[in-house]
């Protein structure tokens, strides 16, 4: 599994500067109208480390690409008994589904 | 070498056609004129008119003639002409077919794909329309982009330092603001917004209205009801706003208008521009929020921005300047010709399409947020109809994203899914773009999972499919079936009713007539022939020269093995020639 760190070519140490060049790089490479299935890994790369905030949580749940419907289908799974998730698959799941969103959730459970 | 991909400008009031000649932008004339009028009508013998023609027509007969039907296009609608229906997207096919015919009798072979531009607020269902309408004219739409990336396109290519441009884009119907990020030869959209109804042709409807009440003050008069008199003030209110853009004041003067009492009313009217900002002087301010919204999107402020770049003829107006200006700081650039300027972005997209070496490549968003409907909460309180945003507004494209959701009832069989456009918390609010419903779910207690994806590709155009968890059973639509409902053979039998309308043309005149290969590559031979007579001995020319008046003669004939025959012999001279 590549890293987007590896799918634009910077070093994790690269600034905000040097990752919107190496996009734009890839991007005269491979423009959505050639390729729109490179194209999106790229997009979605850069919008995973454009910037400190997307950085810092890609650090923190730094996982490979998880499988939302997987991960779903573990958590909610009518048939089999029920297995909680292992912490591994939790921050999958936190990582699958946008912060912001579940901060919302909590937020708007805790003021109703 | 691979097929020609033509750029179309196709818009309210005009429409061009551009392609790529040796890496350089062409818009292609016709009879002198890059322009061609969006006016189709049909004269009085049956025969089609488009451009120039039409537009001189919807002066004596209105009702014959078709203006201005790009304001039309996703509607479910038709227009009467000459006592016909036709949908908006067959009229703005008879546009298509003719801008094609100038194409091929311009490089003198057929043409079938292009790329057309359509406003980058055009919705799901303008597009789909704009997508038939190619269909109908028999081009293949190899894509559709935005007004403002085309024009952005033109300006960003060749551009070495990095800038930040607004595309201000105004044109006769439809009103698009851009924020583009130009850089290491990407033109990056960050922010799209706009309005599309918003442009000239509402401007010249105020200078409309204004005559109109003139003459109800003067001579108690209705003129709406005489549809050739309103023609002629449509034509007088657009050439007074022209007019406007340039002088202090326009004179309007139509003689003999209208009859009262067997005599004859003259209109004359003068018109200022400081009332004539006046009257627009809303439509601007909307324009100018857009612009708000649009840097706001790409998390800009006016100082972040390099350059304005104006696009469409309703820019020329001058109060539009002067308003950039005082928000900006600076004047805005119109260096290409407003009007061919998003053609010509097309030609170019058109070209890197083709595999065509272009120094500039294309990013573009989606200025809608697309979503569905939930149950949840509103202000509080549950509510049937949250609306749930999937793919968000200012995203790149392509773009897929799925949000998964439970069924709420034990043994529910069948869900519901309606997908909206607009950013509305009550989905009901938001613009029902399309429904459809997702059966045979299994019969299991609430929670069954529902994955729903929205797809958005290039084109801007929305696909939906939805998945059972459990079963994998999926659901899919594009949304266009379910508002325009035009189906496959529906879009058969239009493109041969408007074939069938060119064809009554083509016998009597056929300059619209595209080429047979065989001709097309005999006038290419022909003019390589000629370029030979300098290097050719005495005795090689003469021998061409008989050979191309022998196949001019047999041009206009239908003998195409003939003119075959003479092809080749011509061929075998020019090939001995060259090696």
């Amino acid at each position: 599994m590549t890293s987007p760190y590896q799918t634009l070519g910077v070093s994790e140490q690269a600034t905000d500067a040097d990752i919107k060049q190496a996009y734009l790089q890839r991007v005269k490479e491979s423009p959505p109208d050639r390729d729109q299935q490179r194209f999106q890994l790229i997009q979605q790369a850069f919008e995973t480390i454009k910037d400190q905030d997307s950085r810092l949580r890609y650090g923190l749940f730094q996982l490979p690409e998880a499988d939302f419907d997987v991960l779903l289908d573990q958590a909610f799974r009518q048939t089999s008994a029920f297995k909680p998730l292992s912490a591994d698959q939790f921050c999958q799941l936190l990582k699958a589904v946008p912060v912001e969103k579940v901060l919302e959730s909590i937020l708007a459970s805790k003021s109703s | 070498m691979n097929e020609i991909i033509i750029g179309i400008d196709l818009g309210t009031t005009n429409s061009e056609v551009a392609i790529v000649e040796n890496g350089k932008v062409h818009v292609i004339t016709d009879a002198g004129n890059k322009l061609l009028p969006s006016f189709v009508g049909i004269d009085d013998n049956g025969k089609i008119l488009v451009g120039e023609t039409a537009r001189n027509q919807y002066l004596i007969y209105p009702e014959r003639t078709i203006k201005s039907i790009k304001r039309l296009m996703g509607q479910d609608t038709q227009v009467l002409m000459a006592d016909k229906h036709y949908t908006p997207q067959e009229v703005s096919a008879i546009i298509l077919k003719r801008l094609k015919a100038i194409a091929e009798n311009y490089v003198g072979r057929s043409i079938s794909k292009a790329v057309i531009t359509v406003p980058a607020y055009f919705s799901d269902a303008q597009r789909q329309a704009t997508h038939e309408a190619g269909q109908i004219a028999g081009l293949e739409v190899v894509r559709m982009i935005n007004e403002p990336t085309a024009a952005a396109l033109v300006y960003g290519s060749g551009q070495h330092e990095s800038k930040r441009m607004l595309v201000y884009d105004l044109g006769g119907g439809t009103f698009d603001v851009s924020v583009v990020n130009v850089q290491a030869g990407v033109v990056e959209v960050l922010s799209s917004h706009g309005d599309n109804h918003l442009g000239g042709d509402d401007f010249d409807q105020q200078i409309i209205n204004h005559i109109q009440a003139h003459i109800q003050a003067q001579h108690g008069i209705d003129v709406a009801e005489h549809s050739k008199a309103m023609a002629r003030i449509t034509r007088a209110a657009e050439n007074a706003k022209l007019v406007l853009s340039d002088a202090p004041f326009a004179q309007i003067e139509e003689e003999y208008l209208l009859e009262q009492d067997g005599a004859p009313i003259h209109l004359t009217l003068e018109l200022s521009r400081l009332l004539y900002e006046d009257m627009i002087e809303d439509y601007i301010n909307a324009t100018m929020d857009a612009v708000h919204i649009a840097l706001k999107g790409a998390k800009l402020i006016a100082s972040d921005i390099d350059e304005i770049i104006l696009v469409g003829g309703s820019t020329r107006t001058p109060c539009v300047r002067e308003r950039l200006f005082d928000e900006f700081g600076f004047e805005p650039h119109s260096e290409v010709d407003p009007d061919l300027c998003v053609a010509m972005g097309a030609a170019t997209q058109a070209a890197m399409i083709n595999g065509q070496n272009v120094d500039t490549v294309l990013v573009d968003v989606t200025p809608y947020t697309y979503g569905t409907s939930a149950m949840g909460y509103l202000d509080g309180a549950p509510y049937p109809f949250q609306f749930i945003p999937i793919i968000h507004k200012n995203s790149v494209l392509p773009t897929r994203k799925s949000e998964a959701f439970m069924t709420f009832q034990d043994g529910q069989r069948v869900v519901d899914v309606t997908v909206y456009q607009g950013e509305d918390p009550d989905a009901l609010n938001n613009i029902e773009i399309g429904k459809f419903i997702v059966e045979d779910l299994q019969d299991v207690p609430a929670g069954n999972i529902i994955t729903l994806t929205l797809d958005l590709d290039l084109n801007g155009m929305l696909h939906v499919s939805a998945r059972e968890k459990a079963t994998g059973l999926e659901k899919s639509i594009t949304i266009n079936n379910v508002i325009s409902g035009f189906q496959e053979e529906e879009l058969a039998d239009a493109k041969q009713r408007i074939n069938g309308l060119f064809d009554q043309q083509s016998s009597d005149e056929n300059d619209a007539k595209p080429e047979s290969a065989t001709v097309a590559q005999a006038r290419k031979l022909i003019k390589k022939a000629e370029s030979l007579f300098d290097t050719a001995s005495a005795e090689d020319k003469e021998d061409m020269v008989d050979l191309i008046e022998t196949i001019t003669d047999f041009l206009d004939s239908s003998d195409e093995n003939a003119l075959q025959d003479l092809v080749s012999r011509l061929n075998d001279i020019i090939y001995y020639l060259e090696s």
